[in-house]
């Protein structure tokens, strides 16, 4: 059977057995029906350790560009750039900004920037892999921070839960009390290179 | 003085605001009479359906339903022989849900359903009231059906209806109680066109959905006779009616409303508001794959001319 080009709700789109279900399809009765209205396409399975199905996925026809994304949420294993908007004893709070797709490695040129920002926790055992009981809140991230973290998990109802315990996240632009950036001299401090004032942080390491 | 008044505008008149027909008195019985809206469609002929998508640009989908009168009466009057019913839908979201909202694995949806002041004969109030709000949990319950909801969790979806214009229950040459409680015939109507223009509006915002819902009418007369999309002041005598939200490809109904007598055999009403529901559906599939096709096309439109501007410029 061929594909159809443009899909509505309910549209079925081919068997189970043959396709791989994508973004903007569900499965029903050992058949893919298409769930939202835009164009089908075909692709060879991104995974093929788990399956060789192509997977079919529809595309909304607004976002031809990755920056629109209104329709992108937070999902647990997804990476983000976030901004550290308040400081506490135990948990730093800070707003997701932009998200990367889910499989992606990195954020990269097709990460999707939020409509609304999403508010997100950073637990004090989550900012750094070693050492979690000497960690302090205060050391490691400052208000206005931008942050790379994974999110761990969806959270209750106050926000998702972010981490940072990984080399490659932490704060990846901060700035001082005047407004310059500060320069990352380790992987925990930051230096003002005016100045040479440093600061603590828990630093991204750079690619 | 209704108990609702709104003090902080500048209030209509309470009673109805028809504009006077001075060559007759309108009153006078054999007049009035022959006013009286006939049906002229066949019995399972539907009125012709207006659908357009994207009206409110703030708003993440939204779409505009109308249908129109099909009475023309044979006597000049400045009253329009019945009513048409229009309908505006718009979208919120899918947002994160506000901070005092509890966890929600699933989109949380709500439905508001709202009548302009204007919309009827009699003014409504701006406050909702008990029928605004049966409405809306009527569109929930049809709405809720449709959409995948564990695609969105902690987020919410807002549906917000306004009515500009709703089918009302009777001919307004028959209503004689001064905005009486009515029979209730042009609700079932309302609704089913709520639920179609919900669904193009959903399907416009690009929530997913399981398949298209639409709504549809029937209703039996007097004489026992089943019409599709009775528009309430053609028909004198309903006495059974009903309005269900049907999903077309999977034939399944996600909201069933059945009103009056209906008899021994309710599932020919139910069957008939079905094939009510499939015209609907026949107009929310053509416009939408219409937009699709618009979009797809100005979206390569774009990309070949931002081709255009690099070749130029680099």
């Amino acid at each position: 059977m061929a594909l159809p080009t443009l899909a509505l709700p309910g549209t079925l789109l081919g068997p189970a057995s043959k396709y791989a279900p994508g973004p903007g399809t569900h499965i029903h009765d050992a058949s893919i029906y298409a769930s939202i209205v835009g164009t089908v396409a075909s692709s060879p399975s991104p995974n093929t350790t788990t399956t060789k199905l192509p997977l079919l996925s529809i595309s909304r026809p607004g976002d031809a560009g990755p920056t629109d994304s209104a329709n992108i949420l937070p999902e647990v294993d997804s990476q983000v750039l976030a901004r550290v908007t308040r400081l506490g004893a135990r948990f730093a709070s800070a707003e997701i900004l932009v998200i990367a797709p889910a499989n992606a490695t990195s954020i990269s040129a097709d990460a999707a920037v939020c409509s609304t920002p999403f508010t997100a926790q950073i637990r004090r055992e989550d900012i750094r892999a070693t050492e979690k009981d000497k960690v302090t809140v205060q050391d490691s991230f400052r208000v206005g921070d931008l942050i790379r973290a994974v999110v761990i998990s969806l959270g209750d109802q106050g926000g998702y839960y972010l981490s940072t315990a990984k080399n490659e996240l932490g704060v990846v632009v901060a700035r001082g009390e005047g407004g310059e950036v500060l320069v990352p001299v380790s992987w925990r401090e930051v230096k003002d290179l005016r100045t040479g004032r440093g600061e603590a942080r828990k630093v991204a390491k750079p690619f | 003085m209704a108990a609702n008044t709104d003090r902080r505008r500048i209030n209509a008149p309470s009673g109805g605001t028809s504009a006077p027909v001075f060559a007759k008195p309108v009153k006078e019985y054999g007049y009035l009479q022959s006013l009286r809206p006939n049906r002229t469609r066949g019995p399972d002929e539907l009125r012709k359906t207006f659908l357009q998508t994207g009206v409110v640009p703030s708003a993440s989908g939204s779409a505009y339903l109308e249908v129109p009168t099909t009475t023309t009466s044979s006597q000049p009057s400045l009253i329009p022989p019945t009513s048409s019913l229009k309908i505006a839908a718009s979208i919120q979201g899918p947002k994160p849900l506000p901070r005092s909202a509890p966890f929600s694995p699933t989109l949380v949806l709500t439905t508001t359903v709202k009548f302009a002041p204007f919309a009827t004969r009699y003014r409504r109030g701006y406050i909702r009231d008990s029928a605004e709000r049966d409405l809306g949990v009527h569109l929930e319950t049809a709405l809720r059906g449709v959409i995948i909801g564990e695609r969105w969790p902690k987020s919410g979806v807002e549906v917000v209806i306004t009515i500009l214009e709703g089918d009302e229950d009777t001919w307004w040459g028959d209503s004689k109680a001064e905005g009486g409680a009515g029979s209730g015939w042009g609700l079932l109507n309302v609704l089913a066109g709520c639920i179609t223009v919900a669904s193009a509006a959903i399907m416009d915002a690009g929530i997913d959905c399981v398949d298209m819902v639409a709504g549809g009418v029937a209703a039996i007369t007097g004489d026992g006779q089943k019409v599709l999309d009775p528009c309430p002041a053609e028909h004198q005598d309903i006495v059974a009616a009903c309005a269900v939200g049907y999903l077309a490809s999977r034939d399944e109904i996600t909201e069933l409303w059945l009103k009056g007598e209906v008899g021994a055999d309710p599932d020919t009403l139910i069957e008939g508001a079905t094939h009510a529901a499939m015209g609907s559906v026949s107009v929310l599939r053509e416009v939408l794959l219409e937009n699709i096709e618009t979009k797809t096309k100005a979206a390569k439109e774009g990309s070949k001319r931002k081709l255009e501007d690099v070749e130029m410029t680099g």
